[in-house]
């Protein structure tokens, strides 16, 4: 599964109980209320253990995580890094 | 106006537009609202709500996030005589559908964001006059509920406040608290009891106009709604920021904008010491000149780290108090927090604190008893209960269950809450106790410790821990635990997890903390 794909399924899952409407690739996560500070949490856990990558507490932004598309191309810049 | 005049909640907004018209009070994302603006549209919102048959006493609810809206319309209802109802706005149909049916509103504020919640609920039953709608991005035609535009109602023209007979008795707000018992009741807060905690609260934490604010915290609880209402009392700034989960934010934000004061609740301070850039910028926050801490107990592990951490000219407010109390009951003065650091300190202005035994006697210095307070700050009692209101509220006063002793210099401490000591093998066991060795072992971030029922211990404890590294084992926090309680007082079972169920205040849920160990 790709990375994007793997996100969506993801946050599906543990915070829009499997409804997968209106979850578009850029709807932020916290103007629409599908997560809050304890959710970004087990976000910020789910990618360090999916994707291998050690998320610091400087990149705790939205821009990095406040959205399915901003996840996706923060995830790749962190693997691209790491390589 | 001066200080003996205001004597309602709205005279903080009506006085500040007075004396600092063209300041900005209120800073949220691109939103820079001064007093005379923002006192105008809270005089229009008024004026149409009294127009359209608004009655003092009235329930008016309010639904959002923290943001202008919520400002305008809290002071708006206010001066139209009604009573804001600010709901919590993490709540479902299920736990909405009874607070609607408890409080017989007869209008709701609320903002798009909310619709959706609002439609699933279905407000049909609930008599409504009006739903005024910020914003609103929902089709509400074909439902029998009056709908009416926020923004069509507020408008900065110049208008004078309503005229309209408020009696400083007069209920101002009901606040849904759950305590520690999960069925909300309803405390209803006079306009007396805030304006007498905001003033005392003021008076101790010496604001001033200078003073600009940081919320991270939701308005919709007394401790938020206190930082709104304090620095308008005092023609401060209040700068909003939702977006705590991303702590990188708030922490830039509160340097760009000079942020003088920063509040939260324990677990606010624990994620930020932990999980923020706060600790790698503190240098940069050079007008930062207080911290405070109330919402529930903050472990003393954190407090030294936080007193470490922060510059000597920054002061640090322990408080406690309760939703009941308006908010404050008392306050550490910050010259004392290394030396009672385990103290709740002593009453804030107007207040007067007792320790009182099963009979209502007070009792002697060091000796336990329940902490009972009295004061301005009181409330009128329970929304629609009257047994409960009574069975808190006394001759003595406001009786927090909380267990409590005081030194021989008058500093309170607390030592539990009367429902929460438990039987743990013949000895009476305070878990907060426990919950302050594991922090102070130096390997946990945040725990929670909970008495699951045991045929032979009655109950066994079982400590539910955010480790702080990953080397972190049950054996060697134990090991480290053994050093600090005696064996008795140990655990039988640790569960390590990534984060602790927290509700929206912020506190931790034991509820669901005992469901992760039934597991």
């Amino acid at each position: 599964m790709e990375i994007k794909e793997k996100i969506k399924a993801f946050i599906v899952e543990n915070f829009l109980f499997g409804e997968a409407e209106g979850l578009g690739d850029e709807t932020s996560f916290l103007e629409e209320g599908i997560i809050d500070s304890t959710g970004i949490l087990e976000v910020v856990d789910y990618l360090e253990e999916e994707f291998s990558i050690s998320v610091d507490d400087e990149e705790l932004i939205p821009e990095n995580l406040d959205s399915i598309k901003n996840l996706e191309a923060y995830i790749t810049r962190k693997i691209q890094n790491a390589a | 106006m001066n200080e003996n005049k205001i004597k309602l909640i709205h005279h903080f907004l009506e006085n500040s537009a007075s004396i600092y018209p063209d300041k900005v009070a209120f800073i949220h994302d691109d939103v820079r609202e001064t007093y005379e603006t923002m006192n105008f549209k809270a005089n229009n919102l008024a004026a149409w709500l009294i127009e359209h048959g608004v009655e003092k006493g009235n329930r008016i609810v309010m639904l959002f996030e923290n943001c202008l809206e919520y400002v305008i319309s809290y002071y708006g209802i206010l001066k139209a005589g009604a009573v804001a109802v600010p709901f919590n706005s993490e709540l479902k149909p299920d736990s909405l559908r009874p607070l609607l049916e408890d409080i017989e509103a007869d209008i709701i504020i609320t903002s798009s964001r909310f619709e959706r919640l609002l439609k699933a609920t279905g407000l049909e039953p609930h008599s409504l006059k009006a739903l005024i709608i910020s914003r609103s991005k929902l089709n509400w035609s074909e439902s029998s509920i009056h709908t009416v535009d926020f923004e069509s109602i507020i408008c900065d023209k110049d208008s004078n406040s309503p005229e309209h007979d408020i009696d400083t008795n007069d209920l101002a707000s009901i606040i849904y608290t759950s305590g520690s018992t999960g069925t909300p009741k309803g405390v209803m807060l006079s306009h007396k009891n805030i304006v007498a905690n905001t003033k005392s609260i003021c008076e101790y934490l010496k604001l001033t106009e200078k003073d600009i604010q940081m919320v991270v915290l939701p308005f919709f609880y007394v401790m938020g709604k206190s930082l709104l209402n304090t620095h308008f009392h005092a023609g401060g700034t209040i700068v909003v920021n939702n977006k705590f989960a991303y702590p990188a934010t708030v922490i830039q934000q509160m340097i760009d904008e000079k942020v003088t004061g920063f509040s939260g609740v324990p677990s606010t301070y624990a994620y930020l010491l932990h999980r923020s850039p706060f600790a790698a910028r503190i240098g940069e926050l050079t007008r930062l000149r207080y911290c405070s801490q109330a919402g529930g107990h903050m472990a003393k592990q954190v407090k030294k780290e936080l007193r470490e951490l922060l510059p000597q000219t920054v002061d640090i407010y322990i408080m406690y108090g309760a939703t009941e109390a308006s908010a404050r009951l008392s306050y550490l003065e910050p010259a004392r927090l290394i030396d009672k650091i385990d103290s709740i300190g002593k009453a804030i202005p107007g207040v007067v604190l007792n320790i009182v035994d099963q009979n209502g006697q007070n009792v002697e210095d060091g000796q336990t008893g329940e902490l009972v307070g009295k004061g301005d700050n009181i409330m009128r009692g329970y929304w629609k209960d009257n047994e409960l209101t009574s069975s808190v509220l006394d001759n003595n006063g406001y009786h927090t269950s909380d267990l409590c002793y005081r030194d021989t210099e008058g500093y309170f401490y607390l030592v539990g809450r009367k429902d929460d000591m438990m039987k743990v093998g013949g000895h009476k066991i305070n878990p907060q106790e426990i919950e302050d060795a594991l922090v102070e072992t130096n390997l946990v971030v945040e725990t929670a410790v909970v008495g699951i029922p045991d045929d032979l211990l009655t109950n066994r404890l079982v400590a539910i821990v955010v480790a702080k590294g990953e080397s972190c084992t049950e054996n060697k926090l134990l090991n480290a635990l053994s050093h600090i309680i005696p064996k008795f007082k140990l655990p039988s079972q640790i569960i390590f997890v990534k984060f602790l169920p927290k509700k929206t205040s912020g506190k931790i849920d034991k509820i669901k903390c005992t469901d992760i160990v039934k597991l």
